[in-house]
């Protein structure tokens, strides 16, 4: 724990002044054709039609941007609400199973059933990952109380290499799909576009909404089961509507980027360490923290082998991994 | 305002712990609980507080079934301190007395002068106004055991059922908080706890409920229950009762 000597408002406004950077730089760096950073400015605000940067800027790096900004924020909530409600530091979408159940959902409707769309695929992710996270908390038997750290994070992790063998199966039985379907396991940005975009803001706003109310219960489940059941907690409707909310967050960050980890992991810790305990104070730094996270990663996965493209998502392993294996060594589970 | 248990019966797992208790609370009162380990006590105090849900039979508050009454009100009408308690990482003891006031506070847990006072008030009182600003994590067993009643009293309920609530304590300590709970009891509330040393009960109490195997074996004012035959049935142990030479309640001596 080092809690930084900054009040919680200028953490905010610091971390907000780092992510409005971090998304400027994402507008024009590493560009085929020269983006200048007054190109990227000036598309925001008054567009050159003319101008090829400039519509490189709007119209591939804006949706780009933004899409990057949602997923950082709901990924980094949804692993603050997972930890909340399991009371285990190493719940998040991606070890607890939900990533890999929602990219076996969406790759079965993209490799089976392609005409579903985006919102099709969507509700497929959503399902997936709702089934995983079933099988995780039966298995785990999370429901019965806090103490069974290890025998959670086991069962995510064997439904998870479940899941990730079924995917595969599924990719070699619809094979002229496959490349699609790889680039998107590994999480990568470079589809995202305006309708991108569009499919995924108001999920996104419903999700971080809910999160936010959630806040103050989270802060009771802290104390232990019993005692925010004294307090006045109903147990069941927190942990189905914060279930809900995770499936919510997890499934539409997923189903327009791909599967990508370790930001709901990762972030909650970090904002801890900035924030404190008070999960109304340190979830609203984690969504900003996580936006951060993905943007930036996503600016160094297209410069890291420049001109071509490397997956955010591995971007973020190199950067999560060697966290996770810190937790894990700081932690007794 | 009462409380009461009809036919009750509640454990863990399929196996009943407290088996087929009728019990009427006496409002008003400060109440013990005594009885050997494993006898059901805790099991008891947690199924009036609605922490277990009964296998069988009813809990009632004020003649309405514990169970259709909803968890904030319930939460503003009776408070429980379990037996054992976790220790929460880095959060400090005044924010966790403070959310004792969870049942009461707006939206967004939002705190308003009359809870600053309450849990100013009640960290006086348990004396842990000088630990405010310090980690519950990093006190010692007492001192937590003290933090934890304050979170507990904050709720300022009308019913109060603790669960060994002098666990950890020093004797000096254990003193104060029986002094607290008498004058909590004359500021009209009703307090059930869960005691294991009987001379303390029958000194500061003033209804015993005496409990084996899941059943409860008698209850009354501790003159009355206290006996010579009920030590040696209960507890199994041969001892005299003798009168407390300055509050003159039943004193019990093991041979």
């Amino acid at each position: 724990m080092i809690p930084l000597r900054f009040s919680f408002c200028a953490q905010c406004l610091l971390l907000l002044l780092l992510l409005l950077t971090c998304s400027w730089i994402s507008l024009f760096s590493w560009s085929v054709i020269t983006v200048t950073p007054a190109d990227a400015l000036q598309a925001l605000y008054n567009m050159d039609q003319d101008s090829i940067a400039q519509h490189i800027a709007h119209d591939l790096r804006l949706p780009r941007m933004l899409v990057g900004i949602m997923v950082g924020a709901n990924l980094a909530a949804a692993g603050v609400i997972m930890q909340g409600l399991t009371q285990n530091p190493l719940a998040s979408p991606s070890v607890l199973g939900i990533n890999a159940g929602a990219a076996l959902g969406m790759a079965s409707v993209s490799t089976i059933a392609p005409w579903f769309g985006l919102l099709g695929s969507s509700i497929a992710a959503m399902i997936g990952g709702g089934i995983a996270w079933a099988f995780v908390m039966l298995l785990g038997s999370a429901w019965r109380g806090g103490n069974e750290h290890g025998r959670l994070v086991l069962a995510g992790v064997a439904i998870s290499a479940l899941c990730a063998a079924l995917t595969k199966a599924v990719i070699i039985i619809a094979e002229d799909q496959a490349a699609g379907v790889l680039t998107w396991l590994a999480g990568s940005l470079s589809d995202a576009r305006w309708q991108t975009f569009d499919a995924l803001w108001p999920l996104c706003l419903v999700g971080l909404l809910g999160a936010m109310l959630i806040a103050p219960t989270l802060n009771l489940l802290q104390l232990g089961d019993d005692n925010a059941r004294n307090l006045g907690v109903s147990l069941m409707w927190v942990k189905l509507g914060g279930s809900f909310l995770v499936l919510l967050l997890v499934g539409s960050a997923i189903s327009s980027v791909g599967a990508i980890g370790f930001v709901g992991l990762l972030v909650p810790h970090m904002a801890r360490m900035l924030a404190g305990q008070d999960h109304r104070k340190f979830l609203p730094i984690a969504m900003i923290l996580g936006a951060c996270l993905v943007v930036l990663s996503d600016t160094i996965s297209r410069g890291i082998i420049y001109p071509a493209e490397t997956p955010a998502g591995a971007i973020l392993a190199l950067i999560g991994a060697p966290f996770f294996i810190y937790l894990v060594r700081k932690r007794t589970l | 305002m009462s409380l009461s248990t009809h036919n009750l019966s509640v454990g863990y797992h399929d196996k009943a712990i407290v088996k087929q208790v009728d019990l009427n609370i006496p409002a008003g009162k400060i109440i013990a609980l005594l009885g050997p380990n494993g006898c059901g006590k805790s099991t008891l105090l947690k199924a009036m507080a609605r922490i277990l849900s009964p296998m069988d039979g009813q809990v009632h508050w004020q003649g309405q079934n514990l169970h259709n009454i909803a968890s904030k009100k319930l939460a503003q009408q009776l408070a429980l301190l379990p037996q054992t308690q976790p220790i929460p990482e880095g959060i400090k003891v005044k924010d966790l007395v403070a959310y004792g006031r969870s049942p009461y506070t707006g939206f967004w847990g939002r705190i308003n002068k009359e809870d600053h006072e309450i849990i100013a008030q009640v960290m006086q009182e348990t004396g842990i106004t000088e630990l405010a600003e310090q980690l519950v994590s990093e006190l010692s067993g007492g001192q937590r055991q003290r933090v934890w009643l304050a979170m507990t009293l904050a709720q300022d309920t009308p019913y109060l059922l603790l669960d060994e609530p002098t666990t950890y304590m020093d004797l000096s300590h254990q003193v104060e908080l029986m002094h607290l709970l008498r004058k909590l009891n004359l500021q009209g509330k009703t307090i059930i706890t869960v005691l294991h040393d009987i001379n303390q009960a029958a000194r500061y109490c003033d209804h015993l409920i005496v409990m084996k195997q899941g059943k409860i074996i008698t209850q009354g004012a501790p003159d009355s229950v206290l006996t010579q035959q009920l030590l040696k049935e209960v507890f199994s142990l041969d001892a005299q009762i003798h009168q407390d030479p300055i509050a003159q309640t039943p004193m019990c001596v093991v041979e």
